[in-house]
Parts: structure tokens; sequence; C-alpha cells
């Protein structure tokens, strides 16, 4: 299995970093000199949903309030005008560069070229694949949310909440990318210790409103039983609640909605009853990511994945959080 | 089916003729075909809802590729509708949202929104025409400078953050319906009766006016066309202006239905949806014959596809290869009409 190999590496991974942090310096990590400024670079993957546009704000605000300069990119969803990116980052000589690699396996070259013109790397809410760049020896660390835990705990409150019945159409995130492989599977697991409930299609809807509205009308209407939809982010999920009406049906009521993110427009959903619950992954990596270059540039340990700490928002709290969403 | 010849029955004609009619029927065929497998293996296809569904996921592209087939018959290309979309659909909410000047009644509002968003990628139309015409740029060069700048206006205008809106009066276009009968019919939705409209009056204006004799004219041999008196100037920029209003409606309909501009996704990649649609349809890439139906078969034959594939569990990676046998097949066809 794959998956299950994947995870090993994963865990050999975190293993092997955390005793060779201090190790891994020595043998080719880049150091980041201690300096009052930096001049920093920003590689985003689209800027196609409000959790991106967020995130860049994030990342943009925070180097102003440090008074760092910013390089920023945007790869406009294409993985290889990415790489091309952080080789003009590197060209322009900054002092780190933060990615948020589009896809694990096509974003390999920048990691290693980063760390072959000696500037230090942070990888910031998707990951690379771990057989092939390791945390500590290609890149620093890994920041981001826990991608298999939001699957999972969306996959748990939906099965309180349904008493472990129901059917399923899951409405899945960019094909290859860390959040809907891990997302995939954090869900998946879950429902499939539960034989009352079963994922009868999963389909791509790219992350986006549009598209995840066009699959989702396509597998109501193939599927007209199923009576929950997972969706692997809020913009999808909004899409799908369309869909639902555009079915004649009504969503929260004739179909139950969960996702992943926390969006103002998510929230919202929630508190008009049209969505169930949505986990959030917190899109301001700013104050998280620059705090941990200063403390790399001082030589401290990096743990090799560093994780947000994220809510998780139902009826119960979605109208007094929607304030300080984005 | 509005299949035209520019020249008198010869025997040259003749044998196009007759290849044009093993296309109009290739391409039908292959509609009827993928009907059939669907009512076989597809789960709930015969329901007016997967008609529905269809129908309003087409639309935007059926808008589109009339504009694009006419711009093809000329033998041009337009690359800049995705774009123009999304200047439409940026401009249509800064306006009715009051962001810029506050117009009170909003019925009013919804009214200049969608009249100045129409225009406004009208006039980028006009001046694709413009620079195809007065600098003789090649139209593929000359459409691709709105393909990247276009976005990036639209951009612009919104500081790339989404709109979102809740607005019936606007939304009406995305989501209205006709002539609903309670309990019975949910009504013909509002871009579908704008789409079947648009070809209608298109494939009349193709088939019998001045305009639609001058624009194949025009692609058939551009020369001898101007040599005999047709404004070919002329001609193309109003050409290039069709294609600029439709993908204004399509920008629209698409920010309609989803409630939400974002300019970085509004028509993303439909240009290559509308030329595809236009290839499928039977029309000729080089321009001289054209066919406003075969672009609705062409893209019913696409969205039809991709729904296939999605309903029966298939990745939409897989339904993106099929779509490029597709086009595949059709200009193979074409090659075999031309031989």
């Amino acid at each position: 299995m794959v998956s299950i190999s994947r995870r090993m590496a994963l865990m050999a991974t975190v293993a092997i970093a955390g005793f060779a942090v201090t190790a891994a310096m020595a043998d080719g990590l880049p150091p980041l000199k201690q300096k009052a400024t930096y001049k920093v670079g920003f590689a985003q993957t689209e800027s196609n949903n409000p959790w991106r546009l967020a995130q860049t704000a994030s990342m943009k605000d925070e180097a102003a309030k440090l008074g760092w300069q910013l390089v920023y990119t945007d790869a406009a969803g294409s993985a290889a005008k990415q790489v091309a990116d952080v080789n003009s980052m590197i060209a322009q000589g900054v002092d780190a560069i933060f990615l948020s690699p589009r896809e694990e396996k096509p974003l390999i070259p920048a990691v290693m070229a980063a760390k072959k013109a000696g500037i230090p790397l942070f990888l910031i809410d998707r990951s690379v694949d771990p057989n092939l760049a390791k945390a500590g020896v290609d890149y620093v660390t890994f920041i981001g949310s826990d991608f298999l835990l939001e699957g999972k705990q969306a996959a748990d409150w939906l099965v309180k909440k349904v008493d472990g019945k129901g059917i399923i159409l899951e409405i899945e995130g960019s094909t290859g990318s860390s959040p809907a492989n891990d997302r995939k599977k954090g869900f998946d697991d879950v429902i499939a210790q539960n034989p009352g409930l079963k994922i009868v299609a999963s389909q791509t809807g790219n992350f986006n409103r549009d598209e995840g509205r066009k699959t989702a009308e396509a597998l109501l209407q193939a599927h007209p039983e199923a009576n929950i939809i997972f969706a692997h982010n809020d913009e999808m999920a909004i899409g799908a609640i369309s869909a639902i009406e555009a079915a004649g049906k009504k969503p929260g009521k004739d179909i139950l909605v969960v996702s992943i993110d926390g969006e103002k427009d998510g929230l919202q959903a929630i508190i008009d009853g049209k969505m169930g619950a949505t986990v959030e992954c917190n899109p301001k990596f700013g104050p998280a990511a620059y705090a941990a270059a200063i403390k790399y540039s001082k030589g401290e340990k990096i743990p090799a994945t560093m994780t947000n700490t994220d809510r998780f928002y139902d009826a119960s709290n979605a109208a007094a959080s929607i304030a300080d969403s984005y | 089916m509005s299949q035209v010849q520019t020249q008198g029955p010869t025997a040259a004609t003749r044998r196009i003729d007759a290849l044009a009619a093993v296309m109009r029927y290739s391409t039908l065929g292959a509609l009827v075909a993928l009907l059939i497998f669907n009512v076989l293996f597809t789960r709930h296809f015969l329901a007016m809802q997967t008609l529905d569904v269809n129908l309003t996921q087409v639309a935007a592209i059926v808008i589109v590729g009339v504009g694009m087939t006419l711009v093809i018959a000329t033998g041009g290309i337009d690359l800049s509708v995705g774009s123009l979309m999304a200047i439409s659909g940026a401009i249509a909410p800064i306006i009715f949202l009051n962001k810029v000047f506050n117009i009170g009644e909003i019925h009013l509002a919804v009214a200049v929104a969608m009249i100045v968003a129409v225009l406004l990628a009208g006039a980028f139309g006009w001046f694709n025409g413009w620079l195809i015409t007065r600098f003789r740029i090649q139209p593929i060069i000359a459409t691709l400078v709105l393909f990247i700048a276009g976005r990036g206006i639209a951009q612009v205008m919104t500081n790339g953050n989404l709109q979102p809106f809740k607005l019936d009066a606007f939304q009406w276009i995305g989501l209205g319906r006709l002539f609903a009968i309670t309990d019975v019919y949910r009504g013909l939705p509002i871009q579908v009766a704008i789409m079947i409209v648009l070809v209608v009056v298109a494939a009349w204006v193709l088939k019998r006016s001045l305009f639609g004799r001058q624009i194949l004219a025009i692609g058939g041999n551009e020369r001898a066309a101007r040599l005999s008196g047709v404004p070919v100037a002329q001609v193309k920029r109003w050409v290039y202006c069709i294609s600029g209003l439709c993908a204004g409606v399509a920008g629209l309909v698409v920010i309609a239905i989803n409630s939400s501009s974002d300019a970085n996704q509004v028509g993303l990649g439909m240009e290559l949806d509308a030329i595809a649609a236009v290839a499928v349809g039977g029309t000729l890439l080089s321009g001289g014959r054209a066919t406003i139906t075969g672009t609705l078969i062409g893209a019913l034959i696409i969205q039809l596809v991709r729904y296939t594939m999605l309903a029966n569990g298939v990745p939409d990676d897989v339904a993106k290869l099929a779509k490029a046998a597709l086009i595949v097949a059709a200009v193979w066809l074409q090659g075999q009409g031309r031989a």
C-alpha cells in the first residue's frame, strides 16, 4: 500500500529528523545568518480562493510589520511555474524561501535548487514527498495543519451526528495535492470503520466553488440516495450547497454538508443551517513562519513538522467565531 | 443545421457538401451514441434534472462558442474570451454593490451593471479586432494580449479579492426560470433561454444575412473578398466585438450561479472549451465554413462526456483525455474533408 508506506516514511522522517537536527546542519542544510532584517521569498501556489488570499495577506502583513522585504510570486496553479518562481527567488538572492508546494512530487526540484544555492527553505501549509526530500536535511521544516487529522475530525463529527448511518458523496481537492490526499485518507479511514456509512462517489472539484458545484450537480443526479456531502474545502462545500438547492433539496435537512477550512462564507452557511460543520485550517501563517526563520537563524532546534492548532466549528460556535474569520 | 457554402455548387463543392453531410451526421451520431450509452449505463440518467444540470452547465460554453464560431469563420481565433468573462464578472458586482457610486434603486443598479459589464467586454473585443485589422497582427497573438492582460485588469479592479453577493435581482440571470408549471416543470433556466436565443439568431445571421455571407467570404478567401468589395476590416472588428459581448454575457451567468465573483477563476480555460466545441462541431478552423448548430452539438458532446465520466466514477483527468481525443477525431474528419 502506497499510503501506508508513505505514512511510515513520514514517521521515519520525523524520527530521523528529530535525531538529526543538529547533525543535519553540518550535513548540508544551509544556515541563516542573524540579521536585523531579511529579504525573504514567498512562493504562493495559486490565488483562487479566500483561503489563499488570507494566507498571502498574512505573509505580506507580517513581513511589513517586521520590516522585512518580501519577494512574492504566484504560480497560478502551475507546478512548473512554481519551480521557476523559486529559481527566480534564488537568482534574486533572498535569505530564505517560504514555499507552499502545489503538488508533492513536482516541487522536489525547487526544494533541491534552494538547498544547492545555500538558501534555507521552509515548507508551509503543504508538504512534498517525504521519500524524495526530508525535513532537516533538504528543507528546514514543514509548518502547517495536520490534514489527516482534519479529515478524521470531519469524519468523527459526522459519525456521531448521523449515528453511523448514511450515504456519502466526497468532493476532493486538487488531484495530487497533499491536503486532498491526506484529508481523503483521514476521512475515508474513519468511514471504513463504520459499516453503516458508505462513500458512493468521490471526485475532484479542484478546491474552487464553480467546479465544486458542477461536480456536486453531476454526483447528486447520479446518486440521488446520498444524504451527506463531504467537501475538502469550504468553497467547494458552498458550491455543493448551490447544487443541492438546484436539485430541489434542502441543504442541512435532506443533505448534510461537512467541510474543512472555516472561511467566513463557510461559517455563514453553518449559521444559516445549510452546513453542518467545518474543521478550521488556519491560513494566517505569517507570524509562525517568520518566527521559525528567526529561531532557525539563532541555531535553535527546529522540529521536522510544526503543526498549527486548528479549531472546530459547528452550530454551537460559528456565530461567535465569524468576526475573526477570513 | 446551418451549413453554409460561399460558392456555387461546382463539382468540388459538391464533394465538400457530401463530406459536410458525413461530418454533420458524425457529430450528431456521436451525441446520440453518448446519449444511448448514458441511458444504458448511467444511473438515473433519464430524468428532467439530468437535462437541467447539463443544460445549465453547458450554457456558458455555448454562449461563448457562438461568438467564437463567428470569429473562426473569418479564419481568426479569440483567446481572450475567458479573460473578458473575468472582466465582465468583476465589474458587474462593483457596480451593483454600489462600491464606486451609489445607485439607489436596486433594479436600476443591476440593469446598469449588466449593460456596462457586457458593453465593456464588447469594447475589449472591438479592441482585439482593431489590433488585428489596423496592425495586421495575427489573431492568435493579438488576442493573446488580452488573454494575459484581461485577467490582470479584472484582478486589479477587485484587488484579487472574492466578491460575494446575494441579490436575486441580479442572480436571476443564472438562477431564474421561465415557463414554470407548478408541480410539473420547474421551468427553463434563464441562461439556457439566452443560449437558445443566441444560437437561433447567430445561425440565422450566418446563413441568411449579408453580414454572415461577408464573414464566410473573408474566411474562405480574404483577398478575393476584399477585391469584391467586402469591408473586411469593419466586418472583422464587428465579429471580435460580438465575441466579446458573448463573453460578457457568459461572465455574468457564471458569477450569478456561484453568487460570488472571483477574478482569478471566472472563465478560466473557457477559450479552450469554446474552441473545442467549435472544432468538434465541424466548423473549419481555417475559416470559410461554419456551423452554429454544430457548435451547440459540439459543446453538448464535451459536456456530456464530462458528465458521463463524473457520474460513472471516472476521474476528471481521464475526462480531459477523452475531450482531447474528441478534438483529434474532429480535426481528423476535417482533414478528410479537404483531401
